[in-house]
């Protein structure tokens, strides 16, 4: 009965049809087969449910070369757009939160930090910061009306929230003004409620006020369907306390002793001509930004604008660095890192996790791998914990040499209401988000 | 005669099977007509979205009586389930349950289907049909609260044990009766939450990880544990227990005549190991039996090393106190203290 969910059923896990060949051993494999594939049509039909109702790729279509790459739906005359918001159930309310005030910013905080993204074992929790929410909130030309809350009518409180903030973002050779979806989050106690989808719904109809139709989101779960499918690598800079608070841990037949000095980084960086961006890098990390990004299939459009929000370094939020050729002047090489502070949950010694994510990474003079060499050592300078980074771009060919090792997160990313034909390798993808 | 008996023995035989299977499923039938429309309105929220499957397709074709009584019981489960998310999938746009539901809703749901599957597939072994009608009053309470249908009449049996085992768990909350479901599920097949588990960690697609990866954004990825490979390192027992800071199973291993000396196959002692791993009582217990305070390992580093480099202030200062060596040079002529990236101003003023 299982079975019938044709694209969950592997021919492999078929459980065993005759009751009396039942030895213990082999029946408890037959129900651990068993529970995973009612695991995996649990949570396959879960999905449907809600994204079949979606102009996104379905899964049915996978393979189906005879449909055309791009929007799937064409826009609607923006008077069509549904003026009035979505019902919320009667006790909550939406409200429009205003990033620059001091007070909502610490709201939007604290249920980001007590609620948003954990691990799969619930030891860590992002804990974005206040500057960081702010620059990944307020690109150019963002719209305030696509950062959306919802809060309980009588206490005020803010127990939901998602934003939207506009990306051009090239699909092979179509630029697509785009909303990149992120930070949607519902406050724990709620998770039963069924916010989600309506706040879903609510970000893309204030989207499509806008006249924009397609957006780009990240999740760490399949929904239909992944324009590609990323893994996370992590590079230890302080093994000691990541096998501490359990990020990481140590095997029975390895030495604390040998992992510390597996994990050793230079005293200082060796390119010579690497420095911290500024603000008159600019036009030089454009040019070097956008031609490194024309190679993939998608990829932000980058102009001067974007650079210099996204890229120019700002204190524990975004680090970028590049090489200046200590002859010509010119800007070969760049390198950027974001910074993402997680809480630790429940240890005695520390209480927060300070990571750094690859961001971009351009390399035209300087070897890919001693640039993020060179990366990593700054981290650590800077006394980050971990680095982490997706095989998106470049990324793999440096991760296994400069000792990442392979997470257990998968991050698969979607396009809402624009068809890809094929599903991307993530060295085809040149595009992160936060 | 005998031939003639038998035939006849074959034919009542095939009878009696028939009107058992009939009544079976005309008791399943209507059963299911009475309670649609109350599961359809009280599963929003814990019944994950299955894919359809005919009921009938679950119920055993050809089990004698009694086996027979007690898997239609789980497969009705299914079935109830079903149909009644298919009931709901026709309503309006704004229905969205299973998109969020709590980690008991749905560690519950997977039960149940774990439950109705197990049947289906006649794995189940034989459950007393006590058992069988407990999880049947826990799932009716978990999905549509107390019993407030009349009492069947007294010829249908199965029907009428049902609504007593239904009835008689009165006004409990439902997430009660999930938790009392999952933990009797649990005790009968133990291996089901595992097969669970291990799906969790190598799967990227579960349900139970939702709660905390939710439906959109960002992940938190931690390291794959990967085992050592194997390469030709070996160690004894006696390297474990100092490693893991077991100090009776080290005193028992010395009292049974291992010497503290021991090396692995990297020349380490269980005092490297000890100090490795920041175990300060084990290295009391280790150096009051005698254990070589400046013993070399291949690389030439001694303990004071080790805690050089692992920065363990407190256990440097000890060994330090115990005599350690400051000076020793290691195969790559460091010192323990050339070693270390903070100030130990105790350590340095003894090396000179």
């Amino acid at each position: 009965m299982v079975d019938s969910n044709a694209s969950s059923g592997s021919p492999e896990e078929t459980p065993n049809p005759n009751p009396d060949g039942n030895a213990p051993s082999e029946s408890d494999v037959t129900l651990d087969a068993l529970a995973r594939k009612v695991q995996e049509s649990l949570s396959l039909g879960q999905k449907h449910k809600f994204w079949e109702t979606q102009p996104v790729g379905q899964f049915k279509d996978l393979g189906n070369s005879s449909l055309p790459e791009g929007p799937i739906e064409d826009p609607t005359p923006l008077s069509e757009v549904k003026q009035e918001p979505y019902n919320l159930p009667n006790p909550y309310e939406w409200i429009t939160c205003d990033i620059n005030s001091e007070e909502m910013i610490t709201e939007v905080y604290n249920l980001l930090t007590n609620n948003y993204v954990e691990d799969d074992e619930n030891m860590f929790r992002f804990n974005y910061s206040k500057e960081f929410l702010r620059w990944a909130l307020h690109p150019p030309g963002y719209f305030r009306s696509w950062h959306i809350g919802v809060r309980v009518k009588t206490s005020k409180k803010l127990v939901a929230f998602i934003t939207g903030v506009p990306a051009r973002i090239r699909v092979r050779d179509n630029v697509v003004n785009m909303a990149e979806i992120n930070f949607l989050c519902v406050h724990k106690k709620l998770r039963s409620k069924r916010l989600a989808p309506v706040m879903i719904k609510e970000v893309t109809r204030r989207v499509h006020l806008e006249n924009i139709w397609q957006a780009a989101y990240t999740a760490g779960v399949i929904l239909p369907t992944p324009v590609s499918t990323c893994q996370y690598w992590h590079r230890s800079l302080n093994p000691k306390k990541l096998i501490d608070v359990g990020f990481s841990r140590l095997g029975a037949r390895m030495t604390m002793s040998r992992t510390i000095k597996l994990y050793k980084l230079p005293e200082s960086t060796v390119t010579p001509g690497f420095r911290k961006m500024e603000l008159h890098d600019v036009p030089a990390v454009t040019r070097l930004l956008r031609n490194y990004l024309s190679q993939f299939i998608v990829a932000p459009d980058f102009d001067e604008n974007d650079v210099e929000h996204w890229l120019l370094p700002k204190e524990n939020v975004v680090d970028s660095y590049l090489v200046e050729s200590p002859e010509t002047h010119d800007i070969t090489d760049f390198c950027s890192f974001y910074t993402l502070p997680s809480s630790i949950l429940g240890n005695q010694n520390y209480s927060t996790l300070k990571a750094a994510y690859s961001y971009y990474n351009v390399s035209t003079k300087t070897p890919l791998l001693q640039l993020m060499n060179d990366a990593l050592t700054v981290a650590k300078k800077n006394d980050y914990d971990v680095f982490n980074a997706l095989d998106v771009m470049h990324n793999e060919s440096f991760l296994k040499e400069l000792k990442f090792g392979p997470g257990d997160g998968k991050l698969h990313y979607y396009l809402y209401n624009y068809r890809i034909r094929n599903e991307l390798k993530p060295s085809e993808l040149g595009l992160v988000l936060l | 005669m005998g031939e003639w008996q038998q035939l006849l023995q074959s034919i009542l035989l095939g009878l009696i099977f028939s009107y058992l299977l009939a009544k079976l499923i005309s008791i399943v039938v209507s059963f299911k007509d009475d309670n649609l429309s109350i599961t359809r309105a009280r599963t929003a929220g814990s019944d994950q979205n299955r894919p359809e499957s005919d009921s009938k397709d679950e119920l055993p074709g050809g089990d004698l009586g009694a086996a027979l009584e007690v898997d239609s019981v789980i497969a009705e489960h299914g079935s109830v389930r079903n149909e009644s998310v298919h009931a709901s999938d026709v309503d309006d746009d704004d229905d969205w349950e299973g998109v969020e539901s709590t980690e008991l809703d749905e560690m519950f749901s997977a039960a149940t289907a774990f439950v109705a599957a197990a049947a289906a597939d006649r794995l189940s072994q034989k459950v007393s049909t006590d058992v069988q009608l407990q999880l049947y009053g826990l799932y009716k309470i978990a999905t549509e609260g107390p019993c407030s249908t009349p009492q069947p009449s007294a010829l249908k049996m199965t029907a009428r044990a049902k609504w007593q085992a239904w009835q008689k768990l009165g006004a409990m909350p439902p997430e009660e009766a999930m938790q009392k479901y999952i933990d009797i599920v649990t005790e009968l097949y133990p291996s089901w939450v595992g097969g669970m588990t291990t799906k969790n960690k190598g799967g990227d697609d579960d349900a139970l990880g939702v709660d905390s990866k939710g439906p959109m954004g960002p992940v938190f990825s931690t390291f794959v544990y990967e085992e050592d490979s194997g390469n030709d390192f070996k160690m004894d027992a006696i390297h474990g227990f100092a490693r893991e800071g077991e100090e009776d199973n080290l005193l028992k291993a010395i009292e049974n005549g291992v010497s503290v000396h021991l090396k692995d196959s990297e020349g380490r002692t269980p005092l490297h190991w000890a100090v490795d791993r920041g175990h300060i009582k084990m290295i009391e217990l280790l150096v009051s039996k005698n254990a070589d305070i400046n013993a070399k390992d291949n690389e030439g580093q001694t303990p004071l090393h080790y805690a050089a480099v692992c920065e363990r202030e407190a256990i440097a200062e000890y060994l330090v106190k115990q005599n350690a060596d400051t000076s020793v040079k290691d195969n790559d002529g460091n010192t323990p203290c050339g070693l270390c990236d903070s100030n130990w101003p105790w350590m340095q003023w003894s090396s000179k």
